[in-house]
């Protein structure tokens, strides 16, 4: 439990910052301070320093607006890439696409056909 | 599913409430959510950060991922805005934890508002001090970093702060309190530190 005297400091630099920071005068409320309590001076100054340091930042307005664009109309997929693409570059990029899933194919076909047995002396492991 | 009325929804003029019932279906609505809380969720995000380009990157995740769960999203006592704020902390701590290091922030890109016409020995003094400030900040644990940046920066009111940290309104005062007490004592074992080096310095 908080004694009496910690419980009226509180109040008291709760007060302060509140009228602080909407522009009111703070110098009643120190003044109250200083008789009641020694040390609420330097944190007076503290917080202050808080206001004057703890400022908001914005952020870039090219960013801004990017990140908006992104969030509601959506990131493109990779149909959509393709899509924005020069129509060169997309040709090359489907063309691309289709003859990696022929190889793919033609390897699932071919592939346990085509590949080798290997002799058991060659994995034998030698005495 | 786009709203087939949303051209014609003046959303700037919707509370929060209708917008997220609306962001739903509509994306537009959620582009309204998205310009409401933008700078605050970036602000948060970057004085966690440290630096633009992460703050940048989390910003995103954070509204990427707030897109793709606000249709699970139901109102139990935790406000849009607080449910926001939850996502960027998690988000940040895992941050934290993949980079397994606190970062300090750019003295260039944080310090640009000082007063043209100090002087330049004042602006740099000014700017010691609030380097050093920023420093005892994030030397805070993390709950203590949250209150601070959601009390001065986004200048919320003990109740919000309670909303999104889960707790009552009077344990926000009482940590404010507690916080306070403890950056005093780290600024004041930072400014020994800086004096110390600086002696040592000029002994050696």
């Amino acid at each position: 439990m908080p004694t009496a005297s910690e419980a009226q400091l509180r109040n008291l630099l709760d007060s302060i910052t509140t009228r602080l920071q909407r522009g009111d005068a703070v110098d009643p409320l120190i003044r109250q301070a200083d008789e009641e309590q020694s040390d609420v001076e330097d944190i007076f100054e503290l917080i202050q320093s808080l206001h004057a340091s703890l400022t908001p930042m914005n952020p870039d307005q090219e960013y801004a607006e990017n990140l908006r664009a992104n969030l509601l109309e959506g990131r493109p997929g990779v149909a959509g890439r393709v899509r924005q693409m020069p129509a060169r570059l997309s040709v090359a990029a489907i063309l691309a696409l289709v003859a990696g899933c022929l190889l793919l194919m033609l390897r699932r076909i071919f592939g346990s056909e085509t590949a080798p047995d290997v002799p058991e002396e060659a994995v034998a492991t030698p005495l | 599913m786009k709203n087939p009325f949303s051209r014609r929804i003046d959303y700037t003029a919707l509370d929060e409430g209708q917008l997220v019932a609306l962001a739903k279906e509509d994306k537009a609505a959620f582009g309204e959510l998205y310009e409401r809380y933008l700078p605050k969720i970036y602000s948060y995000v970057y004085y966690r950060t440290g630096n633009v380009h992460d703050a940048e990157d989390l910003t995103a995740k954070v509204f990427f991922r707030a897109l793709s769960h606000i249709s699970n999203y139901v109102e139990k006592g935790v406000p849009f805005q607080a449910w926001l704020y939850r996502i960027a902390h998690n988000l940040v701590a895992n941050w934290h934890r993949d980079q397994g290091r606190r970062k300090i922030i750019a003295l260039d890109e944080y310090v640009a508002y000082p007063l043209k016409t100090e002087a330049p020995d004042r602006l740099a003094e000014e700017q010691e001090e609030r380097t050093q400030l920023l420093e005892a900040v994030r030397g805070l644990p993390e709950d203590r970093q949250q209150l601070l940046l959601l009390k001065f920066v986004d200048q919320m009111s003990n109740a919000e702060i309670g909303a999104i940290m889960g707790r009552t309104e009077g344990a926000i005062k009482s940590l404010y309190h507690r916080t306070l007490l403890a950056l005093r004592e780290e600024m004041v074992a930072i400014q020994d530190g800086d004096r110390k080096q600086w002696t040592d310095g000029k002994e050696g």
